[in-house]
């Protein structure tokens, strides 16, 4: 008579224990998110951000700190001049949602870094938005949004030249090869698409899940700045020989919140 | 010779691949989403797949899903390349099978050197290797 087969256990009466998590990361060479940009987005993520808690972290960047006490201090001209000097009376002042707007920016202003220096060697550098002059025509916008857990959008504003820059660079594309605009756009939009889609990933692995559009790649000479509903928005400017060009973020990180 | 096959919505992505892998002794085929990469890989039999995610008429991730139920095409080895790294995405992607993960921005030299760790590639004879 056959006997039924039973099942193997290794260790009688436990259960198997759960295989340990791959840091995916490591393993496949990710640039990790800021520390500090990580437990703030977490705590947005956990919906129990407070001020005392929001300020002892924002307090260990020291870079996030300066744009901080910058923001809250929009007329001093050097720091000697600040009148809120301490990280809490900044965030007071700002208000948390644009706190967390700066924080949220870091990572939006380290892919776009990333970006240009590994598809375009190009090394950027932030310049003070007070020192660029702003787009007077058409400029090309690159505009990317994102839905879920958090709303927003990136807009990434370029000179009309920056697409002959991006084409030689990118591709060593000559002015004939871009005439025709779907490829200069299609060079615009993947630029984007590796910023916005970097960007994203660091939101999702705070715990802020969300999906985002496809670039949409225009001509403008509208210069404003845009900001989702119920949302703070952010501009940075670039500079690097050959272009100067401005990123804008808009965020509603309290989306699904009954405030 | 090696063929590969390059699923990118990006004109742009396909065309950086092509130049990437122009001084090894292979082919490049290209499509434009998920859908056409099952379509082209089915007739090419393709010897490696570098893949996107966020395509438009069929996603990579629905591509992969497809490919690994076809007994003729699972077991082409997949690259994914793709801007997108979120732990929990990486996660179920790594789960449905791929044999490595690049994330975008990339150099011609990554590519190529993942791609080499999964097929044999040789330089062309009056071509310089990337990196």
């Amino acid at each position: 008579m056959a006997i039924p087969a039973r099942p193997i256990s290794r260790t009688p009466g436990r259960a198997a224990p759960p295989a340990p998590k791959v840091d995916y990361g490591k393993k496949f060479g990710f640039a990790p998110m800021p520390e500090s940009v990580r437990l703030l987005t977490e705590m947005l993520a956990k919906r129990n951000a407070n001020m005392e808690d929001f300020a002892k972290i924002v307090a260990i960047d020291s870079s996030l700190t300066e744009r901080l006490l910058a923001a809250a201090n929009p007329r001093a001209t050097r720091k000697e001049d600040y009148r809120t000097t301490t990280v809490e009376d900044a965030i007071q002042r700002v208000g948390m949602s644009f706190a967390l707007l700066l924080a949220m920016s870091e990572p939006l202003t380290l892919a776009v870094y990333n970006t240009f220096h590994t598809m375009l060697s190009i090394d950027l550098t932030t310049v003070p938005l007070k020192d660029m002059e702003p787009f007077t025509d058409e400029h090309v916008l690159g505009e990317v949004t994102f839905e879920g857990k958090t709303t927003g959008l990136v807009d990434i504003r370029l000179p009309s030249a920056s697409i002959l820059l991006f084409g030689d660079r990118l591709l060593g594309l000559t002015p004939d090869d871009l005439s025709d605009p779907a490829i200069g756009n299609d060079v615009v939009g993947e630029m984007c698409n590796m910023i916005v889609g970097n960007f994203k990933s660091n939101l999702c692995d705070a715990g802020l899940d969300c999906k985002l559009s496809q670039p949409n790649i225009t001509r403008t000479t509208d210069f404003n700045l845009q900001a989702v509903k119920g949302g703070t928005s952010e501009r940075n400017a670039f500079h690097a020989e050959e272009i100067d060009f401005f990123t804008d973020l808009s965020v509603n990180p309290w989306v699904d919140c009954k405030l | 010779m090696s063929k590969i096959l390059s699923v990118d919505d990006s004109k742009t992505v396909r065309m950086i691949i092509q130049r990437a892998f122009r001084p090894y002794e292979c082919t490049i085929k290209e499509a434009g989403n998920g859908e056409e990469g099952l379509a082209v890989a089915a007739i090419e039999k393709p010897d490696l797949i570098i893949l996107d995610i966020t395509m438009p008429v069929m996603d990579g991730v629905t591509m992969l899903t497809n490919l690994k139920k076809n007994p003729e095409l699972k077991d082409i080895p997949v690259i994914m390349l793709t801007a997108e790294h979120g732990q929990e995405n990486v996660a179920n992607i790594v789960s449905l099978g791929v044999r490595d993960y690049l994330v975008k921005p990339f150099k011609d030299a990554q590519i190529v050197e993942k791609a080499m760790a999964v097929i044999p590639l040789q330089a062309r004879a009056e071509a310089v290797p990337v990196g």
